[in-house]
């Protein structure tokens, strides 16, 4: 690099790409952030001036359907309505929002109904990086006129070398995309591969723009993103301070001084952005919710690699088995087993089979004696091109035969779903209601159909401080006085 | 100025208090920001959440752990849960059962599927024989080593 210093970027801008209303609490607060808690602020956040937003993913998608019982197509709708800021929507590719595989026809009605609702980037990623899983999200989202930005997700292991990202990014640039994003669910990178993995892959992206999506577990990522600045990397995602940091992505406000130190330009808004910390650093008080806190430094991360949210998740299944205590047991045999299968990225779907498998080994106390339909399809090479071999001791406990292996593209096996989904639902099914029904059953889907609450859309502090004072059942009586304002609230007689 | 407008932190700090303090009667100056609350007597000081009645995810369904014990199966293999799980007798919802009661098995048989951390495990027979009963219903949550499905195994099958 034979820059001038600080001087030749003058001018260049580093551009970010908000999480805080999808992956931040969805590592923060176990996904459990409402459309009713995100529409106050949505004015603020608008006006940050972030390139663009990301609203939703494959785990926003199912919790809003399990859980929240709110229809993610309306959430969707909403939220392009509301933001002029253009808004990016995350796919697992052939996947969508689950773990199976959909025909591409399933897969090019989603992109039609995204772009439908306003989303203007669809962002697609392949859990194993195999890019034939994500060729038809490529194709019918631009045909649906939306830009692509394509994930590579990063893993540390013997196969997956600069010049394995290299390959995966020319394959990326052959197949259109308008972006290419590196994509650390668990915080992995450092600043030392950062130094040779993102120019390598900025240069084999050529006109590409590239963007950054790393995760805070390792407490390095702040550090990352400003090797992927200084490397060229257009646009890093970030959130809201007091969803940022930990399990989550970095501060906005953080790599923001960070880019300005180096001599990048932001277009940040630094006004809004406090506006927007503010907001949620009251939310995650009123509702209980844990704030961001920046991650400590941790050498076992870099062996078992199994994001925080998935450990809190594990934890919590072990509870109900009873057997929390070989929670580090299982955690270094999902390491090797992570090894014997081949070295699957730690990212959904197949961090929830290595750590079932390890949960299956170490509970059974015999390795490989139950292995799940799934880890077997994936041996098989039924969801794609695995990185590396699994063990011999794997392939013989799964009874694999080399003439099972499948080699087609994956979703080359699957007939179009459309026309069996239309005759079920009937010709006033609308799009979003037959691709629910693709992928969730009906008794899911019943309680979608509740009329959704009224939203507010917009809040001041006082705003905030009422509405709490006004949940708290045990509070009879409260008055408040600033300034010129005195307010007197008494609970309604029951 | 500032005290025209009440900040965000204000609101934090104030919601702090309130959630750290028991007692019954609260009054609060800092600066020109005065609050004065009175709980209930009695209440227990749990605010409901603000806006999201379905924020919390339902409780997991409590395991059946009084479900009646097997019933005596003399001679049967009893095929028991491999793990904590729910119990599938189908491959899927709508589709027939992969075994019926006096259906004839092989060891490879697949007889039932254990959902275990939403993963699918199909459960082989182990045994050559007959079905002679099926202990659980299906989609039940099963806990580990309980018994699924009877097989009464063929005269010398080991």
């Amino acid at each position: 690099m034979n820059r001038a210093a600080g001087g030749s970027r003058n001018g260049r801008r580093f551009e970010f790409v908000d999480v805080t209303l999808r992956d931040a609490h969805q590592c923060l607060w176990g996904t459990r952030m409402t459309t009713a808690m995100m529409t106050p602020i949505l004015g603020a956040i608008d006006r940050a001036g972030y390139a663009f937003i990301n609203i939703l993913g494959g785990a926003v998608f199912d919790v809003c359907v399990r859980y929240l019982h709110e229809n993610p197509w309306d959430r969707v709708k909403l939220l392009c309505e509301r933001l002029e800021t253009p808004c990016d929507a995350l796919t697992r590719g052939q996947s969508l929002y689950t773990f199976e595989l959909f025909p591409d026809d399933v897969v090019a009605l989603n992109s039609q109904l995204f772009a439908r609702l306003g989303v203007k980037v669809l962002t697609v990623y392949d859990a194993l990086n195999d890019n034939r899983n994500i060729e038809s999200s490529l194709r019918s989202g631009h045909a649906a006129g939306m830009k692509v930005n394509a994930m590579m997700t990063y893993t540390l292991s013997p196969v997956h070398t600069d010049e394995y990202y290299v390959a995966r990014a020319r394959e990326l640039v052959k197949l259109d995309a308008d972006f290419i994003s590196i994509k650390d669910p668990t915080g992995l990178l450092t600043p030392e591969r950062g130094r040779t993995l993102f120019p390598a892959v900025v240069k084999a992206a050529g006109k590409v723009p590239l963007k950054l999506h790393s995760h805070c577990q390792s407490g390095l990522a702040p550090e990352v993103y400003e090797i992927a600045m200084q490397s060229g990397f257009r646009y890093g995602y970030t959130a809201s301070e007091p969803l940022g940091n930990g399990a989550s992505l970095p501060a906005t406000e953080d790599i923001a001084a960070r880019a300005r130190r180096l001599g990048f330009r932001t277009v940040l808004d630094s006004k809004a952005l406090a506006e927007v910390a503010g907001y949620f650093a009251c939310l995650c008080e009123t509702e209980g919710k844990p704030r961001g806190e920046i991650a400590q430094y941790d050498a076992a991360l870099y062996r078992h690699q199994i994001p925080g949210g998935m450990i809190s998740n594990l934890r919590y299944q072990l509870q109900t088995m009873k057997i929390e205590h070989r929670l580090p047991e299982i955690l270094e045999e999902a390491e090797r087993v992570r090894h014997d299968l081949g070295y699957p990225i730690v990212v959904s779907p197949f961090a929830q089979y290595i750590v079932t498998q390890a949960t299956l080994n170490v509970v059974q106390g015999e390795r490989y004696k139950t292995i799940p339909d799934e880890i077997r399809k994936y041996a098989l090479g039924y969801y794609g091109r695995l990185a590396a071999e699994p063990c011999d001791e794997f392939l013989e406990r799964a009874n694999i035969r080399p003439e099972e292996a499948v080699t087609e593209a994956p979703a080359e096996h699957l007939e179009p779903w459309l026309p069996r989904l239309r005759a079920q639902l009937g010709s006033g099914a609308s799009d979003g209601d037959l691709l629910l029904a693709a992928f969730y059953p009906p008794a899911l889907l019943a309680p979608l159909r509740k009329p959704a609450p009224a939203y507010a859309f917009r809040t001041t502090p006082l705003h905030e401080l009422i509405r709490y004072l006004g949940s708290r059942r045990d509070i009879e009586y409260a008055r408040v006085r600033f300034g010129n304002t005195d307010m007197t609230f008494a609970a309604a007689q029951p | 100025m500032r005290n025209e407008h009440l900040s965000y932190e204000d609101v934090l700090r104030i919601v702090e208090l309130v959630k750290s303090t028991q007692f019954s009667e609260f009054r609060l100056k800092v600066g020109e920001i005065e609050v004065h609350l009175r709980r209930k007597d009695g209440e227990a000081a749990a605010p409901v959440p603000v806006r999201t009645p379905q924020s919390t995810p339902p409780a997991p369904a409590e395991p059946a752990t009084k479900r009646a014990e097997a019933p005596a199966t003399g001679g049967a293999t009893l095929l028991r849960a491999p793990m904590v799980g729910t119990f599938y007798r189908a491959p899927g919802p709508g589709s027939a059962p992969f075994v019926e009661i006096g259906q004839r098995v092989e060891p490879d048989t697949t007889v039932c599927i254990i959902e275990v951390m939403k993963l699918m495990n199909s459960i082989a027979a182990g045994v050559r024989g007959t079905v002679t009963a099926i202990l659980v219903e299906n989609a039940a949550a099963v806990e580990y080593g309980e018994p699924l499905i009877a097989i009464r195994p063929d005269a010398g099958a080991v």
